[in-house]
């Protein structure tokens, strides 16, 4: 296992956003975890990635405790997440911003100085990843010029600049058109496929779950009520109840 | 405060090397002139004593952008590290040593001290907490120089500081101060423009741009944000030694919450964020400030009015405001020779 978290609670005042979450994702897989809205899904994600500190319970991370740990500890780890709302330096060139990311990981972002060898090796790798998400081209423009679509991507390939293991995408799909779902889709199973990295999945959109998942949990109240094969979540009747009634009418 | 918090710089990448254009022979010649200035005012010394304030000025305008441009947080009690300087390096002249080169070296590490430590909880601060908690510690420096009044010259003010000496000579001549200013201001000022090209300026940009984001691909934000608070207070300190020393007296003032807002304006007017902006901001309203105060007890109403305009219509400050004529007038200009 890649990831594990065993007990995982945290509350707000009255509210239990996660209630004593048990969650496990093997390496090189797509998990998706899905829910109704206030499900804890988020909380979920941001208790992972070190946003927030757990009230209870431990999260491992390649057989390490790494509970309480910062993002950026974790992003050194290979642990990375996107945002629900695309999260970019909108004012950075997509060049730029890859870039900053490669720096980062390289413990390079308090240097005064870079050789020109290495600002080359570095735009050079920023240059590839951009490739690998579809914005050959796109290296000069200015991040806020980018269509939603692209600065979708470009948040993945400053997620993959840190050369993670794992990446937790929160709605990659939100407020996208048609096209650009596809797009982020096969990108998704390309991470997985191409670039052997676990990818764990927050997504409304529950056809694209369906087909891009390997393992989908289902969370409500805070609580798992629901963990299986994309199959066995679309026959499982708490959760057609709970959450997928309709969803399947097709 | 919406202009504070903006990220407006066009971030093309580390080190990107660009051809000589008109406005880098601008910029030369208008910083050559400046060295020159002393020769045009030999007949006018009330004028270069005002020249050298405006350079303090300057150089105070620049440590507050190199904070609030490069990370956004935004300071109400600057004046704080240029009174502990001006105060550190005061003392330090009248009880221990004239001697800038040990003076100054010596008020830049105090100030770097108080800051690491006091920057080690504001620096956790974001938006409004960091802005008040400035405010409340420069108050706190304040009202140390009157708890202190034996050593300080409480409201008086600390009188009495000799003639400084640079590697043993006297500085007493304007000209030589002029110079010795001037020195400090450029070479800080080419500092500022080197760091933000380097990684680490880069950095800043990114934490100003979207710190969230920031932290989640592993930068250490708020150890970014501690490192610019500190440089900033560091040349704060700077130009507040500087000009004790030259002034030879330090009075409370230069620590009141007024001089912060001064300061502050300095960089808004100036343009957030620019380096230069502020720089050109704070000579001017040094200058400004002396002839319309002459001119009216109301100055501070039409400085106001004008921050305020500013604020609303050029967001930028009044560098972006020309820049961006000045792009318009070139654009234009290749119109026209096509």
């Amino acid at each position: 296992m890649i990831l594990q978290t065993q007990g995982l609670s945290r509350r707000f005042g009255g509210l239990k956003a996660v209630d004593d979450v048990s969650f496990a994702a093997t390496e090189n897989t797509v998990q998706s975890i899905i829910g109704p809205n206030g499900a804890g899904k988020t909380t979920f994600f941001n208790l992972v990635t070190g946003a927030i500190p757990p009230d209870a319970g431990r999260i491992l991370f390649q057989g390490r405790d790494v509970t309480g740990l910062g993002p950026d500890r974790l992003a050194e780890m290979g642990l990375v997440r996107t945002f629900q709302r695309t999260s970019i330096f909108r004012e950075f060139t997509a060049l730029e911003n890859v870039s900053l990311a490669i720096r980062s990981r390289e413990r390079r972002n308090q240097a005064l100085f870079l050789s020109r060898a290495d600002e080359h090796r570095i735009s050079e790798e920023a240059r590839s990843i951009l490739a690998e998400v579809g914005l050959t081209g796109s290296e000069r423009t200015v991040a806020n010029n980018l269509a939603h679509g692209s600065q979708r991507a470009l948040d993945v390939a400053i997620g993959l600049a840190s050369r993670p293991k794992l990446i937790l995408m929160d709605e990659p799909l939100a407020g996208m058109s048609q096209g650009d779902r596809s797009r982020i889709g096969t990108l998704i199973l390309n991470l997985r496929e191409k670039m052997g990295l676990t990818v764990v999945l927050v997504e409304h959109d529950i056809g694209m779950v369906m087909r891009l998942s390997d393992r989908i949990t289902v969370l409500q109240h805070g609580q798992v009520i629901a963990d299986g094969t994309p199959a066995e979540i679309r026959e499982n009747a708490d959760v057609r109840n709970a959450y997928l009634r309709g969803s399947f009418a097709a | 405060m919406t202009v504070l918090k903006q990220c407006t710089h066009r971030a093309e990448g580390i080190r990107v090397r660009q051809p000589l254009r008109p406005v880098h022979v601008v910029g030369f010649v208008i910083v050559a002139a400046g060295a020159f200035l002393p020769y045009a005012l030999e007949s006018q010394p009330y004028l270069l004593q005002l020249a050298c304030q405006a350079i303090v000025a300057a150089i105070l305008a620049l440590s507050l952008d190199l904070l609030m441009g490069n990370t956004g947080l935004l300071s109400f009690g600057h004046a704080g590290w240029y009174g502990l300087g001006g105060y550190t390096a005061g003392l330090a002249a009248k009880y221990a040593t004239p001697e800038l080169l040990i003076v100054l070296p010596a008020t830049i590490v105090v100030a770097c001290v108080i800051a690491w430590i006091t920057g080690s909880v504001l620096a956790r601060q974001i938006g409004k907490s960091f802005a008040i908690l400035t405010l409340a510690l420069s108050q706190i420096i304040y009202s140390l120089v009157f708890v202190a009044s034996a050593w300080t010259g409480g409201e008086d003010g600390l009188q009495g500081i000799p003639v400084p000496t640079l590697a043993g000579f006297n500085i007493v001549a304007p000209q030589t101060w002029y110079w010795l200013l001037y020195a400090v201001l450029i070479v800080s000022l080419l500092l500022a423009l080197y760091l933000r090209r380097t990684p680490l300026g880069r950095a800043w940009l990114a934490v100003k741009c979207n710190s969230e984001r920031a932290r989640f691909i592993g930068i250490a934000v708020f150890r970014l944000k501690l490192i610019a608070y500190v440089l900033s207070a560091a040349l704060a300190a700077l130009a507040g030694g500087l000009f004790t020393t030259f002034n030879g007296a330090v009075s409370p003032d230069a620590l009141s919450w007024f001089e912060s807002g001064k300061i502050l304006m300095y960089v808004v007017l100036g343009g957030v964020g620019t380096l230069i902006g502020p720089v050109l901001g704070g000579a001017a309203f040094t200058f400004a400030e002396q002839y319309i105060s002459s001119l009216t007890d109301a100055w501070l109403i039409y400085f106001g009015g004008l921050f305020v305009l500013v604020v609303i219509f050029a967001p930028g400050g009044l560098f972006r405001l020309v820049s961006m004529l000045w792009a318009k007038a070139a654009g234009e200009s290749k119109e026209v020779a096509r």
